[in-house]
């Protein structure tokens, strides 16, 4: 299905939270303001690597209007956070390793006097070298950054014998990728306001991904029980991955709970790009080999991760990297290696592909370059080599099975885009003869597969709570965050579709510790389908619940009833019970409560995952060659993903998920020089605009899954970000010739010496 | 020396008393004189529906109509903002939701929603000076609006939808 408002027909609906978003009057947790409010400040470091000498900190204490100035010594409980690892000081003590290290904080009447009372501490530093580059980092002299070394980690994966079967291959490729630090801009900078609350409890109204993540960490840093911390955490101006670790909220809890008064933090761009997470830039060298017919028979690949100053999730964003630099390809010989390293660099963390985008980059690079030496159609190589039904994941590991990468690569051969193959052969000559020579075009595809769900080994809870409520609403409490993504709105679809209930029936409650159940983080495309399978297991009970609450009520037995909007029916005739008579006639509401844990392989390798989407994409691009700008004008997506939840979210995920990667792809850079950032706001940072986007994208939804199959649909959050990247490589390969291994796409490396009419040369020489 | 027909105040401290429309309503308040109207809106008078990104008129996450132009509020001065007539995102909707934001709505035109008050600003000041926009107007009018969830589809088919609707 050609995935659009006029085939989804009256499956596109309108947000329940979109009224508000469109009118303005949707308060984000940075927008909420409080009587006798503070702002809070922080300041970071000056240098990229010192040592900290002394932290004075009494000439910003006594400015009126400061209220209170906070060093590692006002830190009750761990001073450190990190969802994986919780190493990255609140506030540094002894040493500082990026200049996003925070020192102190201050409370202040304003902005101003924050500001003014910041730039009176004073900190001794003695600099130390400079790490700017993981493999200098990796050395054997390097300093170390962390008592336990400069390799965060370390990844292996070795099957058959891929160093002897390359002697065997006919044509190998060699070749190095390297991939940028994208930063995700979201729109709303982090923020929040903390609230220590009359009863001694503090509240946090804070963007995250994981409310109850973020509480397990507050309760360790401040030193209270978690139950004293309540976490309200959407609506959220867009995370992408970005705001999934703490970022201000140990700030803003500390300086509440000293000051007692409410104290708001609201990051400035500049500072977001300073202090906040990035992509991890990654360094990847492959050698792939293959026989005579292009099967692919050895692979050898080593990645170099740069994680920056911490941890935070670098490690699992390399064991996905690890796992996706083999795709969706059946191959014999295998053995990859990487390593994160930490920097002095800006800190990398989670990002939209989780590590995918970049591996997937490189993969399909070595396919084409492949192909290119057998002098084959790329995607015809691809086929030849593509995973079938009943084989095994890429870290040989069991995994949902579908017919996904088959039957998306067989819809985009059938594409216009990818049928006019005609125009792929198109010679620079033919351009040539156009009114405008220096543009020439291109078209290129790729393929993915992507693993959603946390992985092997890693606690993957989730699970929700239905609930008719006192004033007759169902409830839908689950411990999700709306980010932007359409998660209310998928939601609320699900209940409609899967139970019967009318949208106005229903409240859903998300984002508040307080009394959301654990239903596992926002992230990892594992929303939709833990929600589909959460209301799939609480449907019997809660169904059978209320018709016989119904039945006792009205005298007629459930079988000559249904749920329907506005209450129960009675069959096909009308509302016999609303939900409001029926809450009013329950001695005890009716609850129901699901638990279980994201699907996983039973193969004991940490990280592999268990169910994938798999997507296939064709891009035709136009390259200007007197500008070596490269401009996308078409892309086509297949996405197969089991049956489409809610049209208007997936189509939004996979249209929003393909500009990110445009970004990632053609001018997405933050760039660092020396551990300090040189792109620091949105002027020197490039994000596509609508004119950059202003080509044609479709969307194909396959929806088929296996008859067996239990699983539901799988997550579209990340699949329409990882494969464009390598498609326009491709396309501009297609186009000029050239071999693109380096994001974003240098303009100049495709730039040629305009045409020069010989004449004019002529007279000027003579 | 201030223009005395402009502001007065405390010249002292460099305030003055900003007296302009905002959303129909006459407002009278006393500002530094090099305040943002970015914080005036959101702090001063709480209209948080005007947003805080970029802070250098890069995003267009803080567009507001001057005298029906939308202009960024990150970049416009208190001062400037004198006996002029200011429309917030909040100002649209006072009597039901203004064809463009109802647009944006039925087509999805949105996500996080954090850039779209800026957006339909943006959108709102083109159809104001051109009904019926070509594509390359609307893109040119949008190009200073950031939206980093949408890839921009769902908006161009609302602004195209608001523009058939216009017709």
């Amino acid at each position: 299905m050609i995935l659009n408002k006029e085939s989804s027909g009256s499956r596109w609906r309108t947000r329940p939270d979109g009224l508000d978003k469109v009118s303005g009057k949707l308060q984000y947790l940075t927008d909420m303001t409080v009587d006798g409010m503070l702002v809070g400040r922080v300041l970071r470091s000056h240098h990229t690597h010192a040592r900290i000498l002394s932290i004075r900190t009494w000439k910003a204490l006594e400015i009126p209007g400061v209220h209170a100035v906070l060093t590692h010594e006002d830190v009750p409980g761990l001073n450190g956070f990190g969802i994986a690892h919780p190493h990255q000081p609140v506030f540094c003590s002894d040493r500082v390793r990026y200049t996003g290290d925070a020192i102190a904080a201050i409370a202040a009447d304003n902005d101003e006097i924050a500001e003014y009372a910041l730039s009176l501490i004073e900190v001794d530093y003695e600099l130390l070298p400079l790490l700017d580059d993981p493999e200098e980092a990796m050395k054997m002299d390097a300093i170390l950054l962390h008592a336990e070394g400069n390799v965060l980690h370390h990844t292996k994966y070795r099957k058959g014998e891929p160093e002897v079967v390359f002697k065997d291959c006919c044509h190998i490729a060699e070749e190095t990728y390297w991939t940028p630090r994208q930063m995700h801009t979201y729109m709303e900078t982090e923020g929040g306001l903390f609230i220590p609350e009359d009863n001694g409890r503090l509240t946090v109204y804070s963007a995250t991904q994981h409310g109850l993540m973020d509480r397990i960490q507050l309760s360790r840093i401040l030193d209270i029980p978690q139950e004293d911390i309540r976490v309200i955490s959407s609506p959220i101006g867009g995370s992408f991955g970005g705001k999934d670790e703490l970022n201000v909220q140990p700030y803003g809890a500390l300086l509440a709970l000293r000051t007692r008064r409410p104290v708001r933090l609201h990051n400035s761009r500049a500072e977001s790009v300073r202090a906040g997470l990035k992509r991890h830039p990654m360094k990847i060298t492959m050698r792939t080999g293959c026989d005579d017919e292009g099967k692919i028979i050895a692979h050898q690949v080593r990645i170099i991760s740069d994680t920056g100053a911490y941890a935070t999730l670098g490690a699992e964003v390399l064991n996905f990297a690890t796992e996706h630099v083999m795709g969706p390809y059946r191959i014999d010989h295998v053995e990859v290696e990487g390593f994160a390293v930490y920097t002095n660099n800006g800190v990398s963390g989670e990002f939209r592909g989780f590590g995918g985008n970049q591996a997937i980059f490189a993969l399909e690079g070595q396919i084409d370059r492949l192909a290119e030496q057998l002098q084959i159609d790329p995607w015809e190589l691809r086929r030849r080599n593509l995973r079938e039904y009943g084989d095994l994941g890429p870290l040989g590991q069991e995994i949902a099975q579908t017919d996904g990468a088959f039957q998306v690569w067989e819809a985009l051969s059938n594409s216009k885009l990818m049928d006019a193959d005609d125009s792929r052969l198109i010679s620079k000559d033919q351009h040539m003869r156009n009114n405008e020579p220096w543009i020439v075009t291109g078209t290129g595809a790729a393929i993915a597969m992507h693993g959603a769900g946390l992985g092997y080994g890693i606690p993957d809870p989730a699970g929700g709570r239905l609930k008719l409520a006192i004033d007759g609403k169902i409830e839908a409490i689950f411990g999700y965050e709306e980010f932007g993504q359409g998660l209310i709105a998928t939601m609320e679809q699900m209940l409609m579709e899967q139970y019967g209930f009318g949208a106005d029936d229903i409240r859903i409650i998300i984002g508040d510790t307080d009394v959301v159940p654990d239903s596992g983080s926002s992230t990892a495309s594992r929303a939709t389908s833990m929600m589909w399978m959460a209301l799939k297991r609480l449907h019997p009970e809660f169904t059978a619940t209320l018709l016989e609450a119904a039945a006792s009520l009205s005298n007629i037995g459930i079988e000559g009833l249904r749920i329907g909007p506005g209450g129960i029916w009675k069959l096909d005739e009308e509302v016999l019970v609303s939900y409001s008579e029926l809450a009013r006639g329950l001695t005890e509401p009716i609850v129901c409560e699901t638990k279980f844990n994201y699907p996983t392989t039973p193969h004991p390798r940490v990280g592999a995952h268990f169910l994938y989407t798999y997507s296939a994409i064709a891009v035709r691009v136009e390259v200007n060659l007197l500008t070596g700008r490269v401009r996308i004008t078409d892309q086509f997506h297949v996405v197969a993903a089991g049956p489409v939840a809610n049209p208007q979210g997936y189509l939004g995920q996979i249209e929003g998920g393909s500009s990110m990667a445009v970004g990632f792809t053609l001018s997405e850079d933050a760039v660092m020089s020396e551990g300090n950032y040189l792109t620091k706001n949105l002027d020197t940072y490039l994000v596509p605009t609508i004119i950059d986007m202003n080509g044609k994208i479709e969307v194909q939804a396959i929806e088929d899954l296996p008859d067996h199959d239990t699983y539901g649909p799988r997550g579209i959050g990340e699949i329409g970000s990882v494969h464009l990247a390598p498609a326009v490589a491709s396309a501009v390969f297609h186009a000029v010739g050239k071999r693109v291994s380096r994001l974003p796409i240098e303009p100049e490396s495709l730039q040629e010496t305009p045409f020069i009419p010989h004449k004019a040369v002529k007279i000027h020489a003579g | 020396m201030p223009d005395k027909s402009l502001a007065s105040g405390d010249v002292r401290n460099n305030t003055f008393t900003l007296n302009c429309l905002i959303n129909g309503k006459a407002i009278s308040t006393e500002v530094p004189a090099a305040r943002r109207l970015l914080n005036v809106l959101r702090e001063d008078i709480e209209l948080s529906g005007t947003k805080r990104a970029c802070e250098m008129g890069r995003c267009g996450a803080c567009m507001v109509l001057m005298d029906g132009h939308p202009v960024n509020a990150c970049l416009t001065m208190a001062y400037q903002c004198t006996g002029t007539e200011i429309t917030t995102i909040e100002g649209l909707s006072e009597v039901g939701l203004h064809p463009v934001q109802q647009a944006f709505l039925e087509e999805g035109g949105f996500q996080c929603g954090y850039c779209t008050p800026g957006m339909v600003i943006s959108v709102v000041g083109l159809l104001g000076e051109n009904p019926q926009p070509s594509q390359a107007e609307v893109e040119e009018a949008l190009s200073g609006n950031i939206c980093r969830c949408t890839g921009y589809g769902g908006i161009m088919r609302a602004v195209n939808k608001a523009i058939e609707r216009e017709g």
